[in-house]
């Protein structure tokens, strides 16, 4: 397993490696550096002056070719210095430490709470396949899949400030404040219908085995039936979607993070791309690059201890 | 010969449960009125959807302006009527875009694997492992300027005015980033398919008593491969609808005066506790083609994969 | 078995991360009053030596100007207390007030004064605007350009005396630096080895010794949240408040929010298109404001180059229609001229006339004798509603009376603009200045080296009008002359046919109107932080 593991990893470098090429070059030949676009979008008594800005683009070492800088930045990450934002000045390492524990927190606490509440609503409606319940639960997933995040964010909001007289959740106090309810909410709702859709699928699949059939034969209780049996085999589809969940919850914090004002990488992102912020748009796609292949690492490492039959298969896969 | 006649009771039994299912059929209907409504909508639109009138803004749903107008005197109904066409363009296109790419690298990677194979799956896990929205800001914020500066090199060369309109640009990038985004899912359906049947045993008898290649193509692999192939596409093109609203309301979509329902909400948004006619419309709008795309991409596979039906 | 790997995932993911998570802010609930502001962009820097950006708005809340401009407009001593020329306008001899300290105690100090603006000039402190105010010192563009570190002409003759020697004479330098983008700073705290400014030195947690009415008390720069307290050695009055925080708050409708439901007391610059309605017409009103925002014709490109198009364009417009199709509720005043509340505005300035049937003639006259004939004509610069209706507003006119079909409009000035751009023809941007001078209004707008007329107006150079304005610039602040000179100038570009005119700006409040003495001036601080104070009875909370 451990080898297993040490091969993902080391095959994963030099994707991430080509990765950040490839989106350092779109940067620095597209848009052009930081410097350039802090002159050109300032308010018009500001002179743009070449000659001054060349200046300061030569102290900033930004008129070294490309791969000189490109190396240049790899070498400080690989000895974990992500540099200086070309912007403010500030520390990137100082940055990402307090936006990466916040945004991962969100993320994996919605995550949880969603895959937990998906998979039990999945299950009832199966249970109920047709019934009243089926179709108020299948309803409302489909109903919460149609809203796009960044829509109910803030209807969430003015519902719960002027309708119900909250105070504006705004900031981020720790994962423990009530007023992380909100975001977790904006976060898990969309991801959680994919959820209940699979789970109910997988459950659907599952309850037309014989094996079901027996086990009820043999007189088992429901609810012995269903967490014995029923509940195993419809994991794996839903874990399979783990992946892409993550990734679309990368996606969803960097809509929300700005109407919510939570110090997360989302709302890095955004700004340091438009800025053309080089070390930190660098430092940026490889901690995401970090946790969606840390995740799909742990889903395949998750799907022999589910399933027998997969550790089988992989065993003659690799 | 067996195959055809199996090929066509598999279809005709799909096609049946289909009609059955409820949901999938209120999908389908509305599915086909907004493929209806984007092909005529320009002939009926009350008012042109760029005509302003000044005097009039923020005005809530009346007898004159169903849906009311929007900040800058544009009558919001007209403007939600184009917005379809401009999802349906967006979405099919992107749809077929990818799935053409899609089709093409994975069955050339299932078919040929080896080193190709190898390739092609390693592009797919990059692809799929960055952040859509991520990728797409870089591409806009990177390939735009480039684009629109070489247009503009073009025209002052040639002086022809196809130079200056820049709005295909936008589309342009709009379609390759959704399309670079969408294409590895279809890619994996298709390399998957290919790759269980090719292993099938009466694909390799096929082989070995010499049928041709392109007739196991076309006699087992495409038929299995339909099924699924035809739920992602479904699926495809309600996502691709709500990621170009996403882009719009970071920004980077389709740009006004341009009507889609993604920059609607975006300005919407904007106005929307004073005027939450403005922000509703296309939200509404949007929300119901998402569900009936949904819908109809679950009859269709209810109904292409019967296993699931006690 | 799988909800333990959850559990344990969640666990292990949890522990790890408070671990590694930065200390938050207490805030501490203290008596007194306390200012809150909605900050808008989330501010990784707050060091004086930006010249710009939003942080740079709230500087006259830590740091004291050289001099500033009060209410009234009259030019008032701060940290130096005298600027004597000499008999050419180009020595200046700069007395430092003898109570000016820093928040240490320390003595603000002639060296502190040169070093402040050299490090200004040197590049990689990316000054936005060291040029607007040092840039006739000599030696600036030796330090500009990279070759030297200091400027050779600013002296240090004592402790607390400065002597500037100018390039050239400029009679206004001491209103030039009457701004608080080049306030002194302690600068044995802030400069390197190497003569380059430090990382972080203005944060608290390195003991930054401020010089205005507030000190930072602490800095979140990952929330954005900003706690000022009185600064007791502030060698002015003392400040009413107790507090303020800044907070960011990105998005504009959280922050319309907070600021209706009494949350936020203020912002630094909020631009939505329903302000008025949701805070009404007092938050946005303000003094008039030096600036103003103008459409100007890039005369490079077609069909800019004929000037009977740019007639033809300008006389569809009727300004008090454009007033209403941009900004109905107000605050801005409709433009006629460039020239806007300093003293030299002329009061018998040709406007340009709405004449439907005029611009048809001059269409005709053209090259291109008509509408349809026209390439495609482009608009950047449409960045915000008010904006755009203006724009579309002029659209529609030139359709109507001329048959132009094809306008187009973009947002993006940096697509386009600068060095890159290529076929757009009309930009919108505001021109301003900081001093009530006509002369360097028009320096910065018409004159062929400034920015605008390089870029905006595609390299436009007027030698007549260059040459008054230069002459004009020698002339001293009370010779009519100098106003004289201004006038003919703006009269000449006016024939030229350059701009559309559009509007004049004010400097907004931004504020609810429970939030007393809060006037800021044409440099966008405020002008009297120490005087700002709450009056809850105006508080309304909705």
């Amino acid at each position: 397993m451990g080898k297993y593991i040490l091969g993902r990893i080391l095959r994963w470098i030099p994707s991430v490696f080509i990765l950040l090429l490839l989106i350092y070059a779109l940067v620095f030949f597209g848009a052009g550096d930081p410097i350039k676009l802090i002159f050109l979008r300032a308010p018009g008594d500001v002179a743009y002056d070449e000659a001054r800005i060349d200046a300061i683009r030569e102290s900033a070492g930004l008129n070294r070719p490309f791969f000189v800088q490109f190396g240049d930045y790899i070498g400080h990450i690989a000895r974990g210095d992500f540099g200086n934002s070309l912007v403010s000045g500030r520390s990137v390492n100082e940055m990402l430490s307090a936006a990466v524990p916040v945004t991962l927190k969100l993320g994996l606490t919605a995550i949880f709470f969603l895959a937990i509440i998906g998979i039990v609503l999945g299950v009832v409606a199966a249970l109920n396949q047709n019934k009243l319940l089926d179709n108020v639960i299948v309803g409302f997933a489909l109903f919460i899949w149609g809203i796009p995040v960044f829509v109910a964010g803030p209807l969430i909001i003015v519902f719960m400030v002027l309708g119900l007289g909250m105070n504006v959740p705004f900031g981020w106090s720790g994962l423990f404040h009530p007023k992380v309810i909100i975001p977790l909410l904006v976060l898990g709702l969309n991801p959680m219908a994919i959820i209940i859709r699979q789970a109910r699928a997988g459950v659907l699949e599952v309850l037309s085995e014989d094996y079901i059939r027996t086990a009820r034969a043999k007189g088992l209780p429901r609810r012995i039936v269903v967490f014995r049996h029923i509940l195993r085999p419809v994991m794996t589809p839903v874990v399979s979607q783990l992946g892409l969940i993550v990734i679309g919850t990368l996606n969803n914090s960097i809509l929300i993070e700005k109407v919510f004002g939570l110090p997360g990488l989302g709302r890095l992102t955004e700004s340091a791309i438009k800025d053309s912020d080089y070390p930190v748009i660098l430092a940026i796609v490889l901690i995401f690059s970090i946790v969606v292949m840390a995740s799909n690492l742990l889903v395949d490492i998750s799907y022999p201890l589910m399933d027998p039959r997969a550790a089988a298969k992989k065993k003659g896969d690799e | 010969m067996a195959t055809k006649e199996r090929k066509y009771s598999l279809t005709k039994d799909a096609f049946n449960r289909l009609i059955a299912n409820k949901l999938a059929m209120i999908g389908l209907i509305v599915v086909a009125l907004l493929i209806l409504i984007a092909l005529i909508g320009p002939f009926i639109t009350p008012y042109d959807f760029l005509s302003q009138d000044l005097m009039s803004r923020n005005q809530p749903p009346t007898s004159l302006h169903w849906f009311g107008t929007d900040d800058l005197g544009r009558d919001v109904l007209s403007r939600v009527i184009y917005g379809a066409r401009t999802a349906v363009l967006v979405a099919f296109s992107v749809t077929i875009l990818s799935f053409i790419i899609g089709t093409v690298l994975g069955s050339l990677a299932g078919y040929l694997g080896g080193k190709f194979d190898s390739f092609v799956s390693w592009l797919i896990d990059i692809t799929m492992s960055i952040p859509s929205l991520l990728l797409v800001i870089v591409i806009n914020v990177s390939l735009k300027p480039t684009l629109v500066n070489w247009m503009d090199a073009q025209f002052m060369a040639t002086h022809d005015e196809f130079w200056r309109n820049t709005i295909w640009v936008d589309f342009a990038i709009v379609f390759g980033s959704l399309a670079l985004i969408k294409w590895p899912k279809a890619a994996r359906i298709i390399r998957g398919q290919i790759l269980s049947i090719r292993n099938k045993n009466y694909v390799m008898a096929a082989k070995a008593i010499g049928v041709p290649t392109s007739r196991i193509l076309t006699a087992y692999v495409i038929p299995n491969a339909i099924g699924p192939i035809i739920v992602s596409f479904s699926a495809t093109l309600g996502e691709a609808m709500v990621l170009e609203s996403s882009f719009s309301f970071l920004g980077v979509g389709v740009r006004p005066p341009i009507p889609s329902w993604g920059n609607m909400i975006s300005d919407g948004l904007r106005v929307w506790q004073l005027y939450p006619h403005v922000l509703a419309a296309p939200a509404l709008v949007l929300a119901i083609a998402t569900i009936a795309f949904s819908f109809l991409g679950d009859g269709l596979n209810d109904a292409l994969n019967p296993r699931q039906w006690k | 078995m799988k909800r333990m790997i959850f559990a344990v995932l969640c666990a292990l993911a949890l522990v790890g991360t408070t671990v590694a998570e930065g200390k938050q802010d207490a805030a501490a609930a203290g008596t007194g009053q306390v200012l809150n502001i909605a900050h808008p962009a989330l501010s990784q820097t707050w060091s004086p030596l930006q010249g710009g950006g939003h942080a740079a708005r709230w500087q006259s809340l830590m740091w004291a100007a050289p001099m500033y401009f009060d209410k009234a407009g009259a030019l008032q001593p701060f940290v130096i207390s005298k600027a004597e020329p000499d008999a050419k306008f180009t020595v200046w001899t700069l007395s430092l007030n003898p109570k000016a300290v820093f928040s240490d105690g320390s003595p603000i100090t002639a060296a502190d004064v040169k070093g402040t603006w050299d490090l200004c000039a040197v590049p990689s402190t990316k000054h936005q605007r060291a040029d607007l105010f040092l840039g006739g010192i000599q030696g600036f563009k030796e330090v500009t350009s990279g070759a030297k570190k200091a400027m050779s002409g600013i002296v240090v003759k004592d402790a607390a005396t400065v002597v500037v020697t100018l390039g050239s004479p400029d009679p206004i330098f001491d209103q030039k630096i009457a701004t608080a983008l080049i306030a002194p700073v302690k600068i044995s705290q802030v400069v390197d080895a190497a003569g380059n400014e430090k990382t972080d030195w203005w944060h608290p947690r390195n003991k930054v010794a401020v010089s205005g009415p507030f000190m930072p008390l602490s800095m979140d720069l990952d929330q954005g949240i900003i706690t000022l307290i009185p600064n007791p050695k502030f060698f002015g009055p003392a400040p009413k408040l107790s507090k303020i925080v800044l907070t960011s708050v990105s998005d504009a409708s959280t922050a319309t929010l907070m600021l209706k439901t009494g949350k936020m007391d203020a912002h630094t610059e909020l631009i939505t298109p329903t302000l008025i309605e949701d805070l009404g017409a007092d938050f946005v009103a303000g003094p008039p404001l030096a600036k103003g925002q103008q459409f100007w014709f890039d005369a490079n490109k077609p069909p800019m180059d004929d000037i009977n198009v740019r007639k033809a364009l300008l006389m569809c417009i009727k300004p008090e229609d454009l007033a209403k199709a941009a900004f109905p509720l107000g605050p801005y005043t409709v433009a006629t001229q460039i020239l806007n509340k300093v003293s030299g505005v002329d009061p018998a300035f040709p406007k340009y006339a709405y004449d439907p049937e005029g611009a048809k003639k001059a269409l005709a006259a053209s090259k291109y004798k008509e509408g349809k004939l026209l390439p495609k004509i482009m608009f950047v610069g449409i960045s915000t509603p008010t904006h755009e209706a203006a724009a579309q507003y002029m659209a529609e006119q030139w359709r109507q009376i001329l048959g132009i079909e094809g306008v187009e409009m973009k947002a993006d000035i940096e697509t386009y603009s600068g060095p890159d751009q290529k076929s757009v023809q009309i930009f919108r941007d505001d021109v301003g200045t900081r001093v009530p001078d006509a002369v360097s209004y028009l320096m910065g707008s018409i004159h062929s080296s400034s920015g605008n007329a390089r870029g905006k107006m595609g390299g436009y150079k007027n030698a007549k009008v260059d040459t008054l304005l230069e002459e004009a610039t020698t002339k001293g602040v009370k010779d009519p002359a100098r106003n004289k000179g201004a006038q003919d100038a703006q009269r000449l570009f006016r024939d030229d046919y350059m701009f559309i005119p559009y509007y004049y700006d004010v400097m907004s409040k931004w504020a609810m109107p429970w939030v007393m003495n809060f006037d800021k001036n044409d440099d966008w601080q405020v002008i009297e932080p120490w005087n700002v104070y709450i009056d809850e009875s105006k508080r309304v909370k909705k």
